[in-house]
């Protein structure tokens, strides 16, 4: 019995659980009736190319939703003890080729990124509001990092592009990027990038189709 | 001139190897290649752990993309141990005798939308007439140590190569991991001319 249990009904009862969209969808329709945007959550890191292109692809997906579109920048993340974690990261610049040739760019970058080298634009992103500037500022920095440059991440040419967004100097909170990976580990995701949509959550670079089928259940459709 | 040749490791236990196996297969289709079948023990038999986030998130995904792929999920039996052991046993046999494909995908959907149980003599058999292939033969490949040897060697060739899961696709020493990169690796054996008239 309990070989079955495990074989055959417990996944499909999970299988099964996370077809029902309803609480979600009056969840949505009542956050609409009173005025309300939806909330997409991407949990990100500025050290992965593959983030990169959904930063950038996302923000342009999302164009013409009534959505929040929440950038969460972590810098802590995986699976614990991950014996495959260096060579993921090898691989994710082979990966990154391919994801930027999707969108028409060239990745300018032949090794991976130290997370730790990274961490300052976590903490400004982290800190600031959420809105246009902020999706500019990281959809542009996503591309200085991959696609435009190469060597170690200087802070003064990000420091310049934030003042372009906002017309201010960067502050940071690294609590607050604890909070966020703290908040990404909650929901779910345990690698990046992870986009989190109403009780659901995707991996970010290889699920548009499906966010965009989720947005348009949930009633978030482009106007 | 032989065809260039494109390794498709592959687990019967890997809901995204059974994702991947209609379009995987279809390159032989489209592209003048030797796609060579590899099928790998499943990673829990590897020694390696899964955390339990991921075997949800990962079922929750497949069955998402199952749906959107047009593909039954979710009728599921999972196969660690010996149904795996056995299902790959008859995937090297089905190789042999020209019917790998008919094999994978048939086990596949049933292992996966059909609660078919590969570790049980019906359940095998039923897979392995559904797929065209005699019985006699496929029960003497499980206890073939040739056969049992070849999986091995399969597995550690993956390990070897550097990678952590399937479905893998190698082409020209660069490999594609995960059934979401199919597409670019047909780009890339289009780019390297291989599409058929």
């Amino acid at each position: 019995m309990r070989e079955k249990i495990e074989r055959e009904v417990a996944p499909r009862l999970i299988v099964a659980a996370s077809t029902v969209t309803l609480p979600a969808r009056i969840a949505a329709a009542a956050r609409r009736a009173s005025g309300r945007s939806g909330r997409l959550e991407l949990y990100f890191g500025f050290d992965d190319p593959a983030s990169a292109f959904a930063v950038i692809d996302l923000a342009r997906r999302l164009e013409g939703r009534k959505l929040i579109f929440d950038l969460k920048p972590v810098v802590e993340r995986g699976i614990e003890g991950d014996p495959a974690l260096e060579r993921k990261r090898a691989y994710a610049i082979v990966d990154g080729r391919r994801l930027g040739r999707r969108i028409g760019l060239t990745l300018s970058r032949s090794e991976p990124i130290a997370p730790s080298q990274a961490a300052f634009l976590a903490a400004w992103v982290a800190a600031a509001p959420r809105g246009a500037a902020l999706t500019r500022f990281c959809d542009a920095a996503c591309r200085m990092i991959w696609f435009e440059s190469d060597g170690a991440l200087e802070p003064a040419p990000y420091e310049a592009l934030w003042h372009q967004c906002f017309g201010s100097a960067p502050t940071g909170d690294e609590a607050a990027v604890r909070a966020d990976e703290k908040q990404m580990t909650r929901r779910g995701p345990y690698e990046t990038p992870a986009a989190w949509v109403a009780g659901r959550w995707f991996f970010a670079q290889d699920r548009s189709a499906q966010i965009a089928d989720w947005l348009d259940e949930l009633g978030w459709r482009v106007k | 001139m032989s065809a260039p040749r494109v390794d498709y490791f592959y687990s019967f236990r890997s809901p995204y190897s059974y994702l991947s196996g209609p379009r995987g297969f279809a390159l032989a289709d489209e592209f003048e290649i030797d796609l060579r079948f590899r099928g790998v023990i499943p990673m829990m038999m590897r020694g390696e752990s899964v955390p339990t986030a991921k075997r949800l998130h990962t079922m929750r995904d497949v069955k998402r993309e199952a749906d959107r792929l047009g593909m039954p999920f979710g009728r599921i039996h999972d196969p660690l141990g010996e149904g795996a052991t056995r299902t790959l046993a008859v995937s090297e046999y089905a190789i042999d005798v020209g019917r790998v494909r008919e094999f994978v995908l048939t086990a596949s959907q049933a292992i996966w939308a059909e609660t078919t149980d590969p570790a049980s003599d019906e359940g095998l058999r039923l897979i392995c007439e559904n797929a065209g292939l005699d019985w006699a033969g496929c029960s003497a490949a499980l206890n073939d140590p040739a056969i049992a040897a070849r999986v091995e060697a399969n597995t550690q060739e993956l390990v070897e190569i550097g990678h952590w899961g399937v479905p893998v696709f190698v082409f020209d020493g660069e490999h594609f991991w995960g059934q979401d990169r199919i597409s670019d690796l047909a780009l890339v054996l289009n780019d390297a001319g291989l599409a058929r008239n």
